[in-house]
């Protein structure tokens, strides 16, 4: 293109290996992040349907209130491994691994991750994890619940050891991929792309980065020590020998609470990519947006003894943990004010991934608020433990993290494969899982309230004086399964479209990121020249803000065909 | 190659941002009443007609929470479907139509930063209110209560009488308008200890006692239901509380230490001792060692619980006859050292307590 902008990648770096010969190297035991990130999504997916499952049982437990469809000892290891598995399996590795592997060093016009063998590493400790866990099945499952706290969990000894054992494998990887992010996003950006010119996703990739990085060390301790307790009998939390069960708490949720952090801000910036895109609008309040990332990040960890209000600690303690919590209130609401304001004065385009995201902003927004009501000590004292803690953080991992991530699915699957999903199918996938949402979730809040206690596998007492409690818990129990056929219908469309889908194209939906502006799948080694960058990525009347770009792209990127018909009304050019 | 999309602005804050508002509004106001002048009872259990003094305080704190937070979720939920519709590209754009290319609007976001951020100050305020009324704010109790939780059942005691026995286990009786507090605490894992129509709970943490005040404002029944997963028979895990007059109160007082008196003497002739240590290894080991007294684990080593000179007199400061420990085993203690569960709560019949004050005499 120019002379002075062929000086600018010669300087950069200009030698590129080729790509690597033979299955293993290339499928398997690969380097490229965008492999590792496949890798991601599929264990992410096995498990997501594994841990499905394991919530469809639970929910056919609670179908009738003496719970006789599971013995009480299978429920309890069900709901365990659900939550287990759901939180450590499934959202950590399709939030952070399969997306914030794919876009961000895409997004960011790097070649990979700064340290490509440790993100193969950290991927490859997640079926170590896998096996781990559920090797004790052939043993004794874990069964107090995904927080073992001890000391109930020290009576089921082999099943709380493999899991121990399991989380740190996880732990270890979190911690690995924190750092390796922080560094890609530090070391790697493109000339030119400063910190506020970086796409939002970037950032809140960066900012779980830093969170993955710090926090994840307190969960390797507080497991570890748990491990040492059941396995060598330490007494760490054992008050007969000078323990105190109250300090795992403290450990585990100093991690824990972040970790909701590691879930959810992916998710805000697969959101702060995807309005602006089907809007036609700049992002609203970008830096707004990109800090609070930040302070939501930084913030989050001084609120985890909010998990412990009622669990012996000072009462005196009770307060900044409250006031701080409160506090977080207000970056997220800017956030989701923000996006509420890039919708306004928008030319909306109605594709799946948008309808998710709209999903997002009413669910997530839902979830904020219960967690408000969480966060008062008076009003935990008797919402602690209970259904409504159940609804809340359904509404912030499947209304907010899940549904994030059904956005970027149906959002980045072109790029990612070459191939258009099926919008008529992603959309009907769309409103089964928002059904299936609201009936399994909604009426769990109100179910809390009133008095029903989680973890019951049977609540006979409590249907004997809440006639309404059988209705309700049946509602969720058949909405449960609107949620599974919507995951079902993602699995056969994505399965169906890699096979029969429309070519994508370089950049099906006019996105302005840099991951559209060269090949879908993208070639290995992303970008032959790194591009140059001299704006942000969200003004849809200037001229795309990039040089050097391996082909000559549209400077004013618009969706093309294969993104029509479906986006487009009738008569549309 | 195409030119630069065409934008189709529209004035001022845009169509319909004022009707939709004043729409919304009127709607949160009708929410707020409802919330604020109806019965929540089918939500909040016995909302209307409070059975506890900090219930009101509460369910204060919960509606503040609800008018507002419900007030903020429709206007969001009701913007983004009122955006969703009259944002929507129509038929006939080009393809290229783009909205409004504005970044910033930093009136609006300064409103939308200081109402939250105020909002949420006064409800710091209230709740710091609410919450220090709730820990401090108690006069001189008229009634202590213990709470030991078990695997899987509540033991309630009453320290004012020691000695008494009380039954069935798990049901707490409670005088109306009298202030009483709670001590908590667990002899085994951690439980929770939860009356939802007092809005109250504690975890019931072994090695800890964890002090509720509250005055029952109203009489009644109501389920006591263990809230954190306390093993396999958690989901059974319940007990009653029981707010009557105080009149009722006495009456059943007395019943309960006439039956007291009464079950007192447990006949100790032919007590096996080695029945005993089989016994005292199951229920007792986890908390006493055969040791010393100073070797402690909950409470003191029962090595020489006949004829240690340093501690003549046993924790009643009766002497240690097998008649006195017979009764603490049957109605276990609380005192300095901690509490000592009864026989419910360890489930010993009356041949149990034989054997053990059996094996407990032969210790030298």
């Amino acid at each position: 293109m120019h002379a002075a902008t062929t000086v600018h990648a010669d300087h950069v770096h200009d030698h590129i290996h080729p790509a690597p010969e033979g299955f293993i190297r290339k499928y398997v035991f690969s380097t490229d992040h965008k492999v590792i990130a496949f890798q991601y999504f599929f264990v992410g997916l096995f498990f997501l349907f594994i841990s499905g499952s394991f919530a469809l049982l639970i929910r056919l437990q609670l179908f009738d209130p003496a719970g006789k469809f599971l013995s009480f000892d299978t429920y309890d290891s069900m709901f365990t491994m659900h939550g287990t598995v759901g939180v450590w399996l499934v959202v950590i590795p399709l939030v952070t691994g399969a997306l914030g592997n794919f876009i961000m060093p895409l997004q960011i016009g790097a070649r990979d991750v700064a340290f490509p063998w440790l993100n193969m590493l950290s991927f490859w400790l997640f079926p170590v994890a896998g096996l781990i866990l559920f090797s004790s099945f052939f043993f004794m499952t874990p069964h107090a619940g995904w927080t073992e706290y001890p000391p109930i969990s020290l009576s089921y000894g082999v099943g709380t050891a493999l899991w121990c054992a399991a989380i740190i494998c996880i732990g270890i990887s979190s911690t690995l991929t924190g750092l390796n992010f922080t560094m890609t996003v530090v070391k790697l950006r493109a000339p030119g792309m400063t910190w506020t010119r970086m796409p939002l996703f970037t950032w809140a990739t960066f900012a779980t980065a830093l969170v993955n990085m710090i926090a994840t060390v307190a969960l390797s301790a507080a497991l570890l020590a748990l491990f040492l307790a059941v396995v060598f009998n330490v007494p760490f939390f054992d008050p007969a020998r000078g323990g105190a069960p109250v300090l795992y708490q403290h450990m585990f949720w100093f991690y824990s609470h972040p970790a909701v952090y590691i879930f959810i801000l992916p998710a805000f910036g697969v959101i702060s990519e995807v309005l602006p895109t089907f809007t036609r609008r700049p992002i609203f309040g970008y830096k707004v947006i990109a800090f609070s990332s930040l302070a939501i990040a930084i913030l989050g960890f001084a609120v985890w003894a909010h998990h412990m209000f009622p669990s012996g600690i000072s009462p005196w303690l009770q307060l900044p943990f409250m006031i701080i919590t409160y506090a977080i209130g207000v970056p997220t609401g800017l956030k989701v004010f923000s996006w509420l304001a890039t919708l306004w004065g928008g030319r909306i385009r109605f594709t799946t991934s948008m309808l998710y995201a709209l999903g997002f902003l009413i669910a997530f927004t839902f979830g904020g608020i219960t967690g408000i009501f969480l966060a008062a000590v008076p009003a935990d004292l008797h919402e602690h433990g209970s259904y409504f803690v159940v609804g809340h953080f359904h509404y912030v991992v499947a209304g907010g993290a899940v549904l994030g991530f059904l956005a970027a699915v149906t959002y980045w699957f072109p790029k990612a494969t070459g191939r258009m999903l099926n919008e008529r199918l992603g959309k009907l996938g769309f409103w089964l899982f928002m059904i299936g949402l609201t009936g399994t979730f909604l009426p769990m809040h109100w179910l809390g309230l009133e008095g029903m206690p989680r973890r019951y596998a049977s609540y006979t007492y409590f249907a004997a004086t809440h006639p309404d409690a059988v209705f309700w818990n049946r509602v969720e129990t058949f909405s449960a399964f609107f949620m599974a056929a919507s995951i079902a219908l993602l699995t056969i469309n994505v399965v169906w479209s890699l096979w029969r889908g429309r070519v994508a194209g370089r950049n099906p939906w006019g996105a302005r990121t840099l991951e559209w502006t060269i090949d879908s799948p993208p070639p290995y080694y992303n970008f032959k020249k790194i591009p140059i960058v001299f704006g942000r990525p969200y003004d849809y009347t200037e001229p795309l803000p990039y040089q050097n770009l391996d082909h000559d792209v549209d400077p004013y990127p618009a969706p093309t065909a294969a993104s029509f018909p479906l986006p487009a009304p009738a008569g549309a050019g | 190659m195409s030119t630069k999309p065409q934008m189709i602005e529209p004035k001022g804050m845009g169509p319909g941002f004022w009707p939709v508002m004043i729409g919304l509004t009127i709607l949160n106001v009708a929410i707020a009443a409802v919330i604020l002048y109806t019965p929540l009872d089918w939500i909040l259990p016995e909302e209307w007609n409070p059975v506890a003094d900090r219930a009101a305080d509460i369910d204060m704190l919960f509606k503040f929470m609800g008018v507002f937070g419900s007030a903020i979720m429709v206007y969001v939920a009701g913007f983004v479907l009122y955006a969703a519709v009259a944002f929507r590209r129509r038929a006939g754009e080009p393809s290229d139509s783009v909205g409004v290319q504005l970044h910033d609007a930093p009136k609006l976001e300064f409103w939308w930063t200081v109402i939250p951020t105020a909002l949420l100050i006064v409800l710091v305020v209230l709740t710091v209110q609410v919450w220090h009324r709730i820990q401090f704010g108690t006069v001189a109790p008229a009634l202590t209560t213990e709470v030991v939780a078990h695997q899987f059942n509540f033991e309630i005691r009453y320290p004012d009488w020691q000695g008494s026995v009380f039954s069935p286990p798990g049901e707490m009786h409670l005088p109306v308008g009298k202030p009483v507090r709670i001590l908590v605490t667990s002899a085994d894992v951690i439980h929770q200890f939860w009356v939802p129509e007092f809005r109250l709970k504690a975890a019931a943490v072994p090695g800890l006692v964890q002090n509720l005040n509250l005055t029952p404002i109203r009489t009644g029944t109501f389920d006591i239901a263990c809230s954190e997963y306390c093993g396999v028979n958690h989901s059974k895990m319940q007990g009653k509380v029981v707010v009557e007059s105080p009149e009722a109160f006495e009456r059943w007082l007395a019943g309960e230490r006439a039956h007291a008196t009464t079950a007192a003497s447990v006949s100790l002739g032919g007590g096996d001792a080695a029945a005993g240590k089989t016994l005292f290894a199951q229920k007792c080991a986890v908390c006493h060692a055969v040791a010393p007294f100073e070797q402690k684990i909950v409470g003191p080593g029962l090595l020489h619980l006949t004829d240690d000179p340093k501690h003549p007199k046993l924790v009643d400061g009766k002497p240690p006859t097998a008649a006195n420990i017979a009764e603490i085993l049957q109605n276990g203690y609380t005192g300095d050292i901690g509490a000592m569960p009864n026989r419910q709560a360890n489930g010993l019949s009356d041949k149990d307590i034989a054997n053990l004050v059996a094996y407990l005499a032969s210790l030298k």
